[in-house]
């Protein structure tokens, strides 16, 4: 047994670590309603600096293409690794080295990824743009999204697919009927992680953007801002971006109990 | 022939190199319970589920109805599968579970809900209808599992342990009811199970399995008062064994004494064998040709009856005798008393070592 010093000591020491992780984000969180936008002085709160975003056309903009990026990366995402997710699991049998190249993308370095990828595109002459942003996402969310699926198909009954082939069901009515619907806690969840992870993602997107305006996302924004110093505006936006990933995470986690990649 | 609904022909079924299933030949009768009887490993689930259509036939062909069904998907055949573990689909309620298979048919909504009303009555759920599987207990799921096969009014339903999941008590209820149900709805069963009773019970015909290949096809009655052989006599109830020798004289057993029998089953001269007898076909006292004496080493009491485990001079193993509650009475058979046990030669059956 522990005794009540060493006890003590090790509150102290999970405090400290849990204040090196969060002080910082207070912090900003804490900036962005402060009425002078000063980090030197707290003068008032105040939701200024949200209303100057809403009035930022870069932001919008930047904030659209987020969206759009997200939104499809993730659908993509969802649809073909929840499929390679339950081909996998059907066809056990090619062992350690199919898991290894599936998860490959999420281990790889996020700069390798992302020079990979850029050579790649530029291999096969296509022109840079969203669409190649999307399509970069969709490499690491799909590892993302079927490590998910994955997770709960391990303690998938499959007896219940063949109850649904016995009753009668061709095979895509009983992905649609009864793998599907079974998995949809998983699916969601493996939606979410992705949507998290496209929101936020810069280096990849960096990469593989196009040239101008056009294919700017969020964080390649803030990015662009951040080299004018870090403004209250900044800080707003950070919030914003904050809530939303722990929103969806939050909501990821708890819809799928047990089984995050890796466990 | 003539008679054969689903006619079995010589279906084999290898999994690399393991024999599964070994050159098996039925036929099973339309409206017949019919019951696979093996232990684990005999194959008999692998026959199923060669018959559901989930296991590919590696030689053979099952013939339905005149028609062969070897090549049909699992969707395509006019067979349902009871699964041993139930396979209900837990995201539905107990309705949508049952009417799946019938919308797989296409039938019209009004039918639809009809047939499945109606046996929501059989089998007495109507009330469960709107629950899912996990608010239901073990004996109301494995209604709706049954329910959810037979439905759809299958030519055969196969039934993969139905009742092994269940308590001893629901065991022997449902045993009833599922004989009732087979008669009421007039479709051919075909059950695996390794509960000998159980087969026994519900079984019209019984098939034994052993190592993938038949090894007895009998009625229950055929089975249990005839087996063929030493595995079937001793995989099937109770069963005394003797060592035997054949000589001249007729049987000798080890201590050189002499056991009748009148079956046509004959050991070749000078070869070991057993002969064997039921419990119940034990008699205390000098009633039969047969006759031993021994000491009572155990009193097992069953409530119906006693059970008296007696040491003889023949037999390593204790031989056991079933005697019934009024006979018990008027002997009060102690541990340690000496007894003889008698037995009729007609009793003894006769099997090569």
């Amino acid at each position: 047994m522990v005794d009540r010093t060493t006890f003590r000591l090790m509150l102290l020491i999970l405090g400290v670590v849990f204040a090196f992780l969060y002080i910082p984000i207070s912090v900003l969180v804490g900036l962005s309603f402060n009425e002078g936008g000063l980090p030197t002085a707290w003068t008032g709160f105040s939701v200024k600096w949200y209303a100057a975003l809403l009035a930022n056309d870069d932001i919008l903009h930047a904030a659209g293409n987020t969206l759009v990026v997200a939104l499809f990366s993730t659908v993509l995402a969802t649809v073909l690794g929840t499929l390679l997710a339950i081909g996998v699991e059907i066809r056990r049998r090619n062992g350690k080295w199919l898991e290894t190249v599936i998860f490959a993308p999420m281990i790889i370095p996020d700069i390798v990824l992302a020079i990979a990828l850029l050579s790649f595109f530029s291999l096969l002459g296509v022109k840079m743009g969203l669409h190649t942003i999307i399509v970069s996402h969709v490499v690491f969310n799909l590892a993302f999204v079927c490590a998910v699926v994955r997770a709960r198909l391990k303690s998938f009954d499959w007896s219940i697919v063949e109850a649904s082939t016995d009753l009668g069901a061709p095979v895509l009515t009983t992905l649609r009927r009864v793998v599907v619907p079974v998995l949809m806690p998983a699916i969601i969840a493996g939606a979410l992680l992705a949507f998290t992870l496209s929101v936020d993602e810069f280096i990849i997107a960096f990469f593989t953007a196009g040239a101008g305006r056009s294919s700017i996302t969020l964080p390649m924004q803030i990015y662009a801002m951040i080299r004018f110093g870090v403004t209250p505006e900044i800080n707003a936006l950070a919030t914003i971006v904050m809530s939303v990933s722990v929103c969806a995470l939050a909501l990821s986690q708890r819809l799928n109990k047990g089984g995050l990649p890796g466990q | 022939m003539s008679d054969a609904f689903l006619s079995i022909r010589n279906i084999s079924k290898n999994f690399g190199s393991v024999r599964a299933v070994s050159d098996v030949s039925l036929d099973i009768r339309e409206n017949e319970f019919f019951a696979l009887l093996g232990a684990s490993g005999s194959g008999k689930t692998t026959l199923l589920r060669m018959l559901a259509g989930f296991e590919t036939l590696s030689a053979g062909d099952v013939v339905l109805q005149g028609g062969s069904i070897a090549d049909l998907p699992p969707n395509k055949r006019p067979v349902n599968l009871m699964f041993q573990s139930y396979a209900l689909f837990p995201h539905m309620t107990v309705a949508q579970n049952i009417s799946y298979g019938l919308e797989m048919d296409r039938l019209p909504r009004s039918e639809i809900s009809a047939r499945v009303s109606e046996i929501l009555d059989v089998i007495q759920l109507s009330e469960l209808a709107r629950r899912k599987p996990d608010q239901l207990s073990g004996g109301q799921r494995q209604r709706v599992a049954l329910a959810r096969a037979l439905v759809k009014r299958p030519k055969v339903l196969l039934l993969d342990e139905p009742l092994g999941a269940l308590d001893k008590k629901l065991r022997s209820e449902m045993q009833l009811e599922l004989k009732r149900l087979q008669s009421e709805f007039g479709i051919t069963f075909i059950v695996v199970t390794h509960d000998q009773e159980e087969a026994l019970v519900m079984a019209d015909r019984i098939a034994i399995m052993k190592d993938g290949a038949l090894l007895q096809v009998g009625t229950p009655h055929d089975i249990y008062e005839r087996p063929e052989s030493r595995f079937a006599a001793d995989f099937i109830g109770v069963m005394n064994f003797v060592p035997v020798t054949q000589t001249a004289q007729g049987l000798e057993t080890s201590d050189g004494g002499r056991i009748s029998a009148a079956t046509t089953l004959r050991l070749a001269d000078q070869i070991a064998g057993v002969a064997a007898v039921r419990p119940e076909r034990l008699h205390i006292g000098d009633v039969g040709e047969n006759r031993v004496e021994g000491n009572v080493l155990a009193i097992a009491y069953h409530g119906l009856d006693l059970q008296l485990h007696v040491k003889t001079p023949i037999a390593d193993t204790p031989i056991v005798a079933r005697i019934t509650a009024n006979v018990a009475d008027s002997l009060t058979p102690k541990i340690g008393d000496r007894v003889t046990l008698s037995w009729s030669a007609k009793d003894t059956h006769i099997f090569p070592a």
